[in-house]
């Protein structure tokens, strides 16, 4: 995320964390703190599931936002962890495992994960609502029924004339571009040098009609909403809060790139047992369906999802009807070819 | 017994005493810190020096960040020093108000300030509609996703930093020497290029590199306002650290970025005299 303070939070963290070497004496008399994105994934983390957690466990939870894994990371190198349950992308799951910032999920004490799709239940973390990276046009550069429909579409500038924008780095692109290049998602990973290369060329043949590269996620429903792009990628909270106030856009799930966020626990935390039972209790039927009502992300687990009425059904990643049209990003791949790639990615954008 | 001139020197050691330790706590011992990060990459120890300065992306994206910022200095010093005299030709209330008027954006965020610039500068937003509506512009203006875009939010998150060393400076100018100036027969054009400019010269060359080194740290405006070329280090940086968590390599971004800085300003010092620049007399 965007944030000048984040980095010299970072830095100063790790910094300090260097110099002093020595873990805090704070850790353990500190209240259980669980840290995530802010904005209205936090309120509805903070309702579903820590509210409930701390009448059901008889425990205070302290809820705090940024989420950052540059963060975690430097807690955890410097044996001062200040935050015991983290939602955090699904990148940082792997990141964490393979830099050893994270502990193992205990899936002994998580065992609400066995109704889950295997997708959503990973060695260092586990998923526990869906949001998803969709297509949206303003509904003044495209009437009604006449939007596009999949990525080969907003690849279509014949057909659908108009500025596009797209997120600023290879995540998700890389998808998309291999969609509209009728790439199909069960050949679409591993990734190789060749479908990189494949996928950044797609990418620099709409170059040209790309005006925005957005960095925040609060920029597209803005620049949709405005006229300033007749389409763009969209992160489906965002729009859907838009979309709570009328804003002139709409959008497909068809070609959809799924996503969720996951809760992991950070390595060395002294309320390790009480972060796997909340991420377990965040996970069971009863806290995903709370999720139905929010409009922003939804539940991950499809028994809660297929709960939704009509009207919420329209909004719900997981409901079987949205889901069919949809793909599911590799998290794992995604942090790997963004690494293996980012040279040129940046090079096609600097071109 | 000590000397006048010893004791003198004893007591500006003593009160710069704080500001050195404070200094060493919090600014040499972290950079220290950082510096041995920056080669602790199990390749080798120059290794991630080596990766950045053998990439097309890095070396494009330092000297973008550098034209960028040179170009922010130019505009913010031709902004600011007709401004600043403006400032000192006011009086009491006038006065108040103008100077108010500069200082009054930096206590706003100025990631509040670029979602301000984006509203006022999209296709349909206010400046498009005047400058269509009046008959300027036959179509909206691009504004956005550009350099133009970049250039107006970096200035104007940065004027004040140019106005106010050049004002200060412009204060202290004798203006009977202008009288003087005057009365031996000099044009007004004349008396502003042999008196006035050359007096303020320290100021503008204060506000030139206060502007220049903190637009070498711009992140946020770029990021909003400018489209794919815009790219800037800082932008790069903060990808390693935070997405890649790749902090020897931020790190050694970080002091190939402290370098050029360094080397750019040596070689301005031969032209303009830093140190007086940097008093402001």
């Amino acid at each position: 995320m965007l944030s000048r303070r984040h980095f010299v939070g970072v830095a100063g963290a790790a910094a300090s964390a260097a110099w002093l070497g020595v873990p805090s004496a704070r850790a353990q008399t500190r209240p259980f703190t669980f840290t995530s994105w802010g904005g209205a994934l936090s309120a509805m983390e903070k309702e579903a599931f820590m509210d409930p957690a701390e009448k059901l466990f008889n425990v205070k939870i302290v809820n705090t936002s940024p989420t950052n894994q540059a963060k975690i990371k430097a807690m955890v190198e410097a044996k001062a962890v200040e935050w015991d349950l983290v939602t955090v992308g699904g990148r940082s799951i792997f990141a964490g495992r393979d830099q050893d910032f994270l502990e193992p999920i205990d899936y002994n004490i998580v065992t609400n994960a066995k109704a889950l799709d295997k997708r959503w239940v990973q060695s260092h973390g586990v998923y526990n609502s869906i949001g998803a990276t969709m297509i949206a046009w303003n509904t003044k550069a495209f009437p009604e029924g006449k939007g596009p429909q999949s990525w080969k579409d907003f690849w279509n500038v014949k057909d659908f004339p108009g500025a596009r924008g797209l997120y600023k780095l290879f995540y998700y692109n890389y998808e998309a571009a291999m969609l509209a290049a009728g790439v199909k998602e069960s050949e679409m990973y591993p990734v190789t040098p060749e479908k990189a290369k494949q996928a950044i060329a797609k990418v620099a043949e709409l170059k040209p009609h790309v005006k925005v590269w957005w960095s925040a996620g609060a920029q597209p429903p803005q620049l949709l909403s405005s006229g300033e792009l007749a389409m763009c990628s969209v992160w489906s909270g965002r729009l859907f809060d838009a979309l709570k106030e009328k804003a002139p856009v709409a959008f497909t799930w068809k070609d959809g790139i799924a996503w969720g966020n996951a809760v992991v626990v950070p390595k060395g935390t002294p309320h390790k047992e009480l972060a796997m039972k909340i991420a377990n209790y965040s996970i069971s039927e009863e806290a995903q369906t709370r999720l139905l009502g929010s409009g922003v992300y939804g539940p991950v687990l499809e028994s809660a999802a297929k709960k939704a009425t009509p009207e919420q059904a329209k909004q719900q990643v997981m409901h079987p009807d949205n889901l069919k049209l949809m793909m599911v990003l590799n998290e794992e791949q995604a942090g790997q070819y963004m690494t293996k790639y980012e040279e040129d990615w940046n090079k096609m954008l600097l071109g | 017994m000590l000397t006048a001139a010893a004791s003198r020197r004893l007591v500006t050691g003593a009160l710069l005493v704080p500001t050195v330790a404070f200094l060493a706590v919090a600014f040499v011992v972290p950079v220290g810190i950082l510096l041995k990060l920056s080669l602790t990459e199990p390749a080798g120890p120059l290794s991630t020096y080596a990766d950045i300065l053998g990439s097309w992306v890095y070396t494009r994206v330092f000297r973008n960040t550098i034209v960028l910022g040179l170009m922010v200095t130019a505009i913010a010093v031709l902004l600011g020093y007709p401004t600043a005299y403006m400032l000192t030709r006011l009086k009491g209330f006038a006065l108040t108000l103008a100077v108010y008027g500069v200082l009054f954006p930096l206590w706003i965020s100025v990631l509040i300030r670029t979602f301000a610039w984006i509203l006022l500068l999209e296709k349909h937003g206010p400046v498009n509609r005047m400058l269509v509506g009046t008959g300027i512009l036959d179509a909206p203006a691009a504004f956005l996703f550009s350099n133009t875009g970049v250039l107006i939010g970096m200035v104007h998150v940065l004027l004040p930093y140019a106005i106010l060393p050049i004002y200060a400076n412009m204060l202290r100018i004798d203006s009977r020497l202008m009288l003087a100036s005057d009365g031996l027969g000099a044009s007004p054009w004349r008396t502003f290029r042999r008196v006035y400019l050359p007096l303020s010269m320290p100021g503008v060359g204060t506000g030139a590199v206060f502007v220049f080194l903190l637009s070498l740290g711009f992140f946020i405006t770029p990021a909003l306002l400018g489209g794919a070329n815009n790219m800037t280090v800082a932008m790069l940086i903060e990808n390693l650290v935070n997405d890649r968590l790749a902090w020897p390599l931020a790190a050694a971004a970080s002091f190939l970025l402290l370098a050029a800085v360094l080397a750019l300003l040596a070689v301005t010092a031969r032209f303009v005299k830093l140190d007086t620049a940097l008093e402001a007399r």
